[in-house]
């Protein structure tokens, strides 16, 4: 049977398909990625584009995650003075309530509790990064202020709104108590209390009524705090999670586009090998044909 | 009876027949790397014997003719599959570049839309913070100019694919030409009485390139060829080619005409069958798929955005704060209302980052509007899926038609490879044959010479018979 007397242009082909071949396994040993374009596997590169996202929404919510976590931390510490001033004050209208007091006594603690209602006010106007924390939504104003002539002698200028953000794909977190919930609030208003106490102190009537509205208000803000508190509680679990997530993500980006190492270098060297034996073919190729031996 | 005469020209006969089967193997030597080159075997044929008397003699040999040996289904077969090879490489080639606008790398449109939706969260963390208003312009600058860069690589691709159709149809016309004009030579050969094998070895060559081209049916009639693509558009009948052209289409481009008929659906393969399934098909759904990603976030976005406050609280809907008409503040200008050039139109309406409406209520601290741009990153808003998962679609989309392309391409390569072996088989020059071919001849030819040499001395012995020795 007659054959392919030139076997040459199948031996090129073959050489060219090894170093093709070649070429393909040493790009992936040399940028560890095994899809370096969406052909080298269509599936791969479409849920690598899934997990890019993923984990760059995920990076963000621990970014967003961050900022609110300051933010309410400083709340939830601005709240402890809030709470240890009041029980300071407590103490003093339970010690003005005493008999034994005489007027000038119950002036010395009613200036004493001017001061304490003057530092409750800078607390409750708490700004971090700009924005003033109890102020609900209206952030960029100082939210409670002075003014004689109020009841309370503070007016809260905030609104009653709270912001949420998201730092999951299904969680949104509440960042903020308005101010008026927590200080203003109409039947528990921390700065009426105080002031009732003043006022009481002042006249000599009504002390101990005074102090137990100033404990009511105490317990309430105890209460209310536990938001914060809750918040970072669940904030933390969440930045763990995330993170969590994050490592298995890029576990996950490695498994669908990083180069398995040791498999690609064993796939480099059969390439090598492969077009090592075309080489040798080719070289082997019959040099010689019946003609060679027709010399004389 | 025969004579020494006759015996003289039956050698002489010999020794013209050997010469001539030499020159054939001569030939196959010379073109053993010619490409499409038929080898050439000679017909030797008894020249017709004479009978005297009783007896009937052979008058020698002839050398009938020279004949190319191969097979023509083979070749067919060949001139098939060179229009799939010559297809799936145009087509592979056009879509491994375009591809390379959808690999994952850190400008690509999968990022810039993440960063886009990220730069929102960021900023409901603190809605009246001014840099991380800015963070959203250009989040949103770069993510318009992501979709602008692929839209215009795309469209810039077509262009060049648009270049290739005239240049194609150009070498098709200049084929079509050769060939019609080796049907005039070849059937001039032919009619003539000769054999026209080293011609039709050239018109097979012509037609193989020509299919790597375009489609091509081939019909022998007589002894010339009619050409046509595969739907029947004629290119070559006999001795005359008909020429493709080519006209600018609505969009501009160049479409495929023969005579005053656009041919342009009816090409499906070679290499300008590739190149009209990239320019017309491929790539434009591609910009399809990408201006309804780019027109989806854009139009989802503007609508949020119109329907807050900015950082002065003034609303940035269809209404002032007054209730009076207004121009709605748009985050991205509006995309085209089709979608089509939505893409590479994408662009950023403010530069005032404080027009960003964060608020739905007006308050600077307010961030709901914000949280509802936000959530736009994981709502169906393209085509019932969310801008990300849509876009991975066009990533497995991209992927899929270049992996099965190139498969396909991988394909016909082998397929043409064992048809091209087999062909080589038949028709190829083999040296060993050739030279093995050259030794029966010259010993025949020497033969033949050593007979002339008898009967030359049996001449001389007539000749001398009746001389008398003195």
């Amino acid at each position: 049977m007659r054959v392919n007397p030139n076997p040459l242009p199948d031996l090129l082909s073959a050489l060219e398909q090894a170093q093709q071949q070649i070429n393909t396994d040493e790009q992936q040993v040399a940028s560890g990625q095994s899809v370096n374009v969406p052909s080298d596997n269509p599936a791969n590169a479409a849920m690598l584009v899934e997990n890019a996202n993923q984990t760059a929404t995920a990076d963000q919510y621990l970014r967003s995650l961050g900022s609110i976590q300051g933010e309410m931390q400083n709340a939830d510490s601005a709240l402890n003075s809030v709470v240890t001033i009041l029980q300071r004050a407590i103490s003093l209208g339970t010690e003005g309530a005493n008999g034994t007091n005489n007027d000038s006594d119950r002036q010395a603690i009613a200036s004493e509790l001017q001061g304490i209602q003057s530092q409750l006010v800078s607390l409750a106007n708490l700004s971090y990064q700009g924005n003033y924390v109890f102020a609900g939504t209206a952030t960029q104003t100082a939210p409670f202020v002075l003014d004689s002539d109020s009841p309370s002698g503070v007016d809260y200028v905030g609104n009653s709104d709270s912001n949420q953000i998201a730092v999951g794909d299904n969680l949104n977190v509440q960042t903020n108590l308005p101010g008026s919930e927590l200080f203003s609030n109409p039947s528990n208003n921390v700065f009426q209390a105080i002031q009732d106490l003043i006022t009481s102190l002042q006249n000599g009537t009504n002390i101990a009524s005074a102090v137990s509205e100033l404990s009511s208000a105490y317990d309430y803000i105890n209460t209310q705090r536990v938001f914060y508190g809750n918040a970072i509680d669940q904030l933390n679990t969440q930045q763990t999670y995330l993170n969590s997530e994050t490592t298995q993500l890029a576990q996950q980006q490695t498994n669908l586009g990083g180069t398995n190492l040791p498999q690609a270098i064993t796939n480099l060297e059969s390439s090598e090998t492969a077009d090592q034996a075309t080489l040798e073919t080719i070289s082997q190729t019959e040099q010689n044909n019946l003609f060679s031996y027709l010399s004389r | 009876m025969s004579s020494l005469n006759a015996s003289l020209a039956t050698a002489l006969s010999g020794l013209q027949a050997e010469q001539g089967a030499l020159e054939a193997t001569t030939n196959n030597v010379a073109n053993a790397n010619t490409p499409g080159y038929s080898r050439e075997v000679p017909v030797l044929e008894t020249s017709d014997p004479v009978t005297i008397g009783s007896l009937t003699l052979g008058t020698g040999v002839t050398l009938e003719s020279i004949e190319s040996i191969r097979d023509p289904i083979l070749e067919s077969q060949i001139q098939q599959e060179t229009q799939t090879q010559g297809q799936m490489n145009s087509l592979v080639a056009a879509l491994q570049q375009t591809q390379t606008n959808f690999s994952s790398t850190t400008g690509d449109i999968g990022t810039a839309i993440s960063n886009f939706f990220s730069s929102i969260n960021q900023l409901a963390t603190s809605p009246a913070d001014l840099s991380l208003r800015q963070g959203v312009l250009t989040a949103a600058d770069n993510l318009a100019s992501a979709f602008n860069t692929v839209a215009n690589n795309l469209t810039e691709q077509r262009t060049n694919l648009d270049d290739n159709v005239e240049q194609t149809v150009g070498q098709i016309n200049q084929l079509t030409g050769q060939i019609a004009q080796l049907n005039g030579e070849i059937s001039q050969a032919e009619n003539a009485g000769g054999t026209a094998g080293t011609l039709i070895d050239q018109r097979t060559e012509l037609i193989d390139q020509l299919s790597s081209l375009v489609d091509v049916s081939v019909i022998p009639t007589g002894n010339t060829l009619t050409l046509t693509t595969a739907a029947g558009t004629a290119l070559v009948a006999g001795q005359q080619s008909f020429q493709l052209s080519t006209q600018a289409n609505s969009s501009g481009e160049q479409d495929v005409y023969s005579g005053s008929t656009d041919v342009t659906p009816t090409i499906v393969s070679g290499q300008l069958g590739g190149i009209l399934q990239a320019r017309d098909q491929q790539i434009p759904s591609l910009q399809n798929q990408l201006d309804t990603v780019a027109a989806g976030i854009a139009n989802a976005v503007n609508g949020v955005q119109t329907n807050g406050y900015d950082l002065n609280g003034n609303p940035t809907g269809a209404t002032d704060a007054n209730g009076n008409p207004q121009t709605p503040v748009y985050l991205f200008n509006p995309p085209p209302a089709a979608g089509t050039g939505a893409a590479a139109d994408m662009s950023v309406a403010i530069t005032d980052p404080s027009l960003i409406a964060a608020s739905s209520d007006g308050t600077t601290g307010n961030n709901s509007n914000a949280n509802a741009m936000y959530a736009l990153g994981n709502q169906a808003i393209v085509n019932g899926q969310s801008p990300s998962d849509y876009y991975s679609g066009i990533v497995f989309d991209v992927g899929n038609a270049v992996s099965n392309a190139t498969a396909e391409q991988s394909a016909s390569n082998q397929m043409l490879q064992q048809l091209d072996d087999q062909r080589s088989s038949v028709s190829g020059v083999s040296l060993n044959e050739e030279a093995a071919n050259m030794i029966q001849y010259q010993q025949a030819y020497a033969a033949s010479a050593q007979v002339i040499t008898a009967i030359n001395d049996m001449m001389y012995d007539v000749i001398n018979m009746t001389t008398l020795t003195t």
